[in-house]
């Protein structure tokens, strides 16, 4: 990312949350953690860095209840325990620290999820990155194939160079959790566009057809919602070989929120959206005229997914009239279809018809 | 009960048993296999409360039943109990005759309303198995106990019995036997589990006499114990003579043929309950007759006249004759106290609550209806709460569907009281059980097999207005729950949580640890009161402890009030507080303004109750500000109150008959001229009728016994 912070900016920052807290106790008040409201209600469209970021809503966690004063124990419980990885050149994973909250009494997390949500909180208000907290995720980075090539420097710290078509197996690249520069070098390409794609199934057949090498692509492969990892390393593709990334997902509500936070930032990391998200990413599929045009087979929408549609009608990040029409579209339709329904008309129309005709109107094929 | 027993007496004289039971099983309780057994443990069982309730003792019953052969459902039962005994020339009257008649003119509660007795058990063993069946009893005041075995003769029709003696009697411990009576009998059943089984009636047997211990081992040896909870015998039912809202023609023209009494004014006087000398006047008047006719010159037109002055369709004056209501000290109902007991005995749960409503009457009945609700703990959440239905104390097990009491129930919007009920109709789902016992003089049921009651607006008004109340009751029960947890997590909060969040941030930012007193004022702003109750093992009360808490920025002033047992007898030790009878088990303290940070105890004990009578003290306020572990005053609900207590002076003053104002129009010196003699207690178990049978047979078998 940008900047990093030094041990001693992380530590000062961590303190001012700490110093809200006490002097509210001084006087006489309960004490407070005050953050930005993370819902789509507080994000919007940052002209400048071209992402979604959180608004100015605030909202103040205080003591009154018993879970948000559990709450601003656990923060405490977080800053001491960043502070001695801090001093001691250490860091964990966030599932260590769910772990090694076991010792800390009334401020053990309830949930693994617990213990995400109160580090993404201190980044937000400390303005701070968890890699400065010393704290990594476990969720493991994407698989990348294609005529590309960078530089990653390993545990012994040596550079290695790797290019991800001659010097990997069938599995492709492994993208590490932490993508900055400190640890991968982007070196060069020989290749059109990046593809981003939703399943394991549908990745591993455009390899299978050679579809990388015949369309000079990319092939990223995301693992359902995109770790944070991976929306970096597509991020920077993006920008510093200047190249346009499209993605291939199910035609589902879930998958319209993927690329959402692939393009315009998710709403739990939109304090950090300028350095995840890729505005330049299109949707190549599939659409909701896909599931249409293509006669493609389907599944009757559930009651959660025509929920999700309309909660997508209100996010502002679909506010665009073409969303609104595939959104709208969908709950017509009353169908959702997946990638791999395209095999309905033989394993290689995906890569023979279906993609080169989506990638045409694109120009990029 | 009587007219079978007059159809039997009547009718049956020629017919073959065999023919007579096939015809009659269904009412009889006979008609399968499973409901044989039930029957036949249901007799035994209710003889045997019935025995101890008559003498005053307490009982203890062991039920044990053995498969003989699986294959051929022959089954064994036997049942002991700790009963007074009968008198060995009085057994074969008790086991070999047919109980008809017997209760016949005796209006008051009474269990045996229901199927024909013990001696139904010997004919079905001797139909189904060929076999006698035996009986043990001793009476205390005989140093053995008499034996016999009694079966019946189909050819002849006629009771025998067989190897009568007498023999000393040990209990398993060596000891010998004081008193009691065993049954053993072979019949041809089966045993089955589930909701219609032995077990479930013996269970809800077990809820509805708290005071009894119940010993049951199935036929895979299983022990099922249900404990005694309490040494209170039920209260001992007065016989009333029948009030003339309640009287039908035939009963009319009987009493008026076996009146021995000088003349009509006599008659009414009496013969019937509620009838002064001022309602004599007026039905005689509204009758048009002289009330110093001769009962033996009553004729049918006269006879079907007094009926109509009776049912007010004949006037006097333009208004019907004035009639006092019937006392209702012939009812035993079960009470609050020990129907929660009993439930809570039986059911694991977090909370019960059970209701007496005042006695009412329906055409000349004296009835009263009882529930209970039990919530929680084990039951399931998901499933239709199960309905515990009780006729003077006699569990009902069969068409639920179409009795009273369930529809009672499915009348109720429970939605409202926290359980779940699609469209607010129907039988609630939810982890509950509710219990609903009428006690009355004359349980109407929709068909002879007596399994389920017959519609009546009266009763199912008063059964609604109980589960309404009750429902009130579940539901502030849940409020104060979610209060309670609410209340536990704010003093989990400042005790233990607000103190760390200081102690850490000050140990991070190097800094003294803060005053907390301040933040915990603003962060619970509120007033809370906690109370417990508890009993007192070394002075026998119960112990009562409110506490109040002024956890705002401001002096709080209130009324605390608390509800007490007072209805059960209890009364208010130690109360050093003071304070005042609000209405009836209601106390109120007003107190003084509570600065801020400051409490305030109020404590009390309560003797006259035993252990487990009373573990939950419901706190109550009047004030402007909020106490969170208390509900505010409802002054509805202490309306309620008053009017029952109200109602409930009314019949006590009524029936007592001691105050000057009812002395005038008293209708009747109860207990001398009650129709039916209290049988003595050694004897009973031996219900002789005190009508003379129409036919004068004596027994089923054709004959004296």
């Amino acid at each position: 990312m940008s900047r990093m912070h030094t041990p001693e900016e992380t530590k000062a920052a961590m303190h001012e949350v700490v110093a809200e807290m006490y002097d509210r106790i001084v006087k006489g008040e309960s004490p407070t953690m005050t953050l930005p409201v993370r819902t789509k209600n507080n994000i919007g469209f940052d002209k400048k860095l071209g992402v979604y970021k959180y608004g100015k809503k605030q909202s103040i966690r205080d003591a009154t209840s018993l879970g948000s004063a559990k709450q601003l124990l656990r923060a405490l419980h977080v800053v001491e325990f960043i502070e001695e990885m801090l001093d001691a050149g250490k860091s964990s994973t966030l599932r260590e620290m769910y772990y090694i909250s076991e010792s800390w009494g009334m401020g053990k997390f309830g949930s693994q999820n617990d213990s995400n949500n109160l580090a993404e909180d201190l980044e937000i208000v400390t303005k701070c990155l968890r890699e400065d907290f010393k704290l990594r995720p476990e969720e493991d980075g994407a698989r990348m194939i294609g005529n590309l090539t960078l530089r990653e420097r390993n545990r012994r710290g040596e550079w290695m160079r790797i290019n991800a078509r001659d010097d990997v197996g069938d599995s492709g690249y492994g993208v590490p959790y932490n993508v900055e520069l400190e640890k991968i070098e982007l070196l060069e390409h020989d290749i059109d566009f990046i593809m981003a794609i939703e399943t394991g199934g549908m990745f591993d057949r455009l390899i299978e057809n050679g579809f990388d090498e015949d369309y000079r692509c990319g092939l990223l492969h995301l693992k359902g919602q995109p770790a944070r990892s991976t929306r970096r390393i597509m991020k920077r593709m993006s920008e510093e070989w200047d190249l346009p990334v499209v993605v291939f997902l199910d035609g589902d509500p879930w998958s319209f929120r993927i690329f959402a936070s692939i393009a315009y930032g998710a709403i739990k990391t939109a304090h950090i959206s300028e350095y995840l998200a890729t505005p330049s990413a299109t949707y190549l599929g599939i659409t909701a005229d896909d599931i249409v045009a293509y006669d493609l087979p389907s599944d009757d929408l559930s009651k959660k997914d025509v929920e999700a549609l309309n909660a997508e009608l209100s996010d502002p990040r679909f506010a665009d009239s073409w969303w609104q029409d595939q959104i709208n579209m969908m709950l017509e339709l009353g169908k959702k279809a997946e990638q791999q329904s395209l095999a309905k008309y033989g394993l290689d129309f995906v890569t023979e018809t279906y993609l080169p005709e989506k990638l045409a109107e694109l120009g990029l094929a | 009960m009587s007219g079978i027993a007059q159809k039997l007496a009547s009718n049956q004289k020629q017919v073959a048993i065999s023919e007579f039971f096939e015809k009659n099983k269904h009412f009889l309780g006979f008609d399968s296999l499973a409901r044989s057994l039930i029957t036949a443990v249901k007799e035994a069982v209710d003889n045997a409360l019935d025995a101890c309730e008559e003498a005053r003792i307490l009982p203890t019953i062991h039920i044990q039943i053995t498969k003989l052969d699986p294959k051929k459902d022959i089954i064994k039962l036997i049942v002991e109990d700790n009963g007074p005994g009968i008198p060995q020339k009085s057994i074969e009257k008790v086991f070999g005759q047919l109980l008809f008649g017997s209760r016949f003119h005796a209006i008051r509660q009474s269990r045996g309303q229901q199927g024909i007795g013990i001696t139904g058990v010997v004919m079905y063993c001797q139909l189904t198995t060929g076999r006698t069946t035996h009986v043990r009893s001793k009476i205390a005041t005989e140093p053995t106990a008499a034996v016999v075995d009694i079966g019946l003769d189909t050819r002849k029709n006629k009771a025998t019995k067989a190897n009568a003696g007498r023999e000393m009697w040990y209990n398993e411990d060596g000891s010998s036997k004081e008193h009691g009576t065993e049954v053993t009998a072979q019949m041809k059943a089966k045993y089955q589990k589930g909701r219609q089984s032995v077990w479930q009636y013996l269970r809800m047997t077990s809820i509805v006499n708290p005071h009894a211990e119940i010993i049951f081992i199935d036929p895979d040896g299983e022990k099922h114990h249900w404990t005694r909870v309490t040494e209170r015998l039920p209260t001992k039912v007065e016989s009333i003579k029948p009030h003339p809202h309640g009287i039908e023609l035939g009963q009319l023209q009987r009493m008026v043929a076996e009146s021995n009494d000088l003349n009509l004014n006599h008659f009414l006087l009496n013969n019937f309950s509620g009838v002064t000398n001022r309602a004599r006047k007026e039905l005689c008047q509204a009758a048009d007759l002289e009330g110093t006719r001769k009962m033996k010159t009553l004729k049918g037109d006269d006879i079907r006249h007094l009926l109509e002055a009776f049912q007010g369709e004949r006037l006097f004056k333009g208004q019907p004759a004035k009639l006092l209501k019937p006392p209702t000290n012939c009812l035993s109902p079960i009470e609050e106290i020990l129907i929660k007991k009993g439930l809570s005995k039986t059911i694991d749960s977090r909370f019960v609550t059970t209701l007496t409503r005042v006695p009412n009457v329906t055409q000349g009945n004296p009835f009263q209806v009882e529930v209970g609700l039990i919530f929680g703990g084990s039951m399931a959440g998901d499933k239709p709460v199960e309905i515990l239905r009780f006729a003077n104390r006699v569990p009902l097990m069969y068409q639920q569907g179409g009795c009273l009491l369930t529809k009672a129930i499915e009348s109720v919007d429970w939605r409202q009281y926290g359980l779940d009920q699609a469209g607010g109709k129907g039988v609630p789902k939810g982890p509950a059980a509710i219990l609903v016992h009428l006690a009355s003089t004359n349980v109407q049921f929709t068909s002879e097999a007596k399994e389920a009651l017959a519609d009546n607006g009266e009763v199912m008004e008063e059964a609604r207005k109980a589960m309404l109340e009750m429902g009130r009751g579940l539901r502030k029960h849940l409020e104060k729950k979610k209060k309670m947890a609410k209340t536990k997590e704010k003093f989990e909060l400042i005790n233990d949580i607000l103190p760390a969040i200081a102690e850490k941030s000050a140990q991070l930012l190097n800094r003294p640890v803060p005053e907390l007193s301040g933040s915990i004022t603003k962060i619970m702003s509120a007033v809370i009161s906690e109370s417990t109750t508890v009993w007192n093992k070394e002075t026998k009360q119960t112990d009562v402890d409110i506490v109040l808490f002024n956890y705002t920025t401001r002096p709080r002033a209130y009324t605390i009030l608390a509800t007490w047992p007072e209805k059960a007898g209890a009364k208010m030790e130690n109360n050093d507080t003071g304070g005042r009878k609000e209405a009836l088990g209601v106390w109120a303290w007003k107190l003084e303004a509570l600065q801020p940070g400051e409490r305030k105890n109020i404590t009390y004990s309560l003797s006259g109750l035993e252990r487990g009578d009373w573990t939950d003290t419901e706190i109550l306020f009047r004030g402007a500000q909020d106490v969170i572990g208390a509900t505010k005053m409802d002054e509805k609900f202490l309306e309620e109150i008053r009017r029952q207590e109200q109602l409930l002076l009314e019949y006590e003053g009524g029936s007592a008959q001691s105050e000057p104002t009812t002395k005038e129009s008293s209708p009747e010196p109860t207990p001398k001229v009650a129709l039916i003699a209290e049988a003595p207690p050694g004897d009973a178990e031996i219900v002789e009728p005190a009508v003379a049978p129409p036919e004068g047979q004596r027994t089923l078998f054709g004959g004296d016994v």
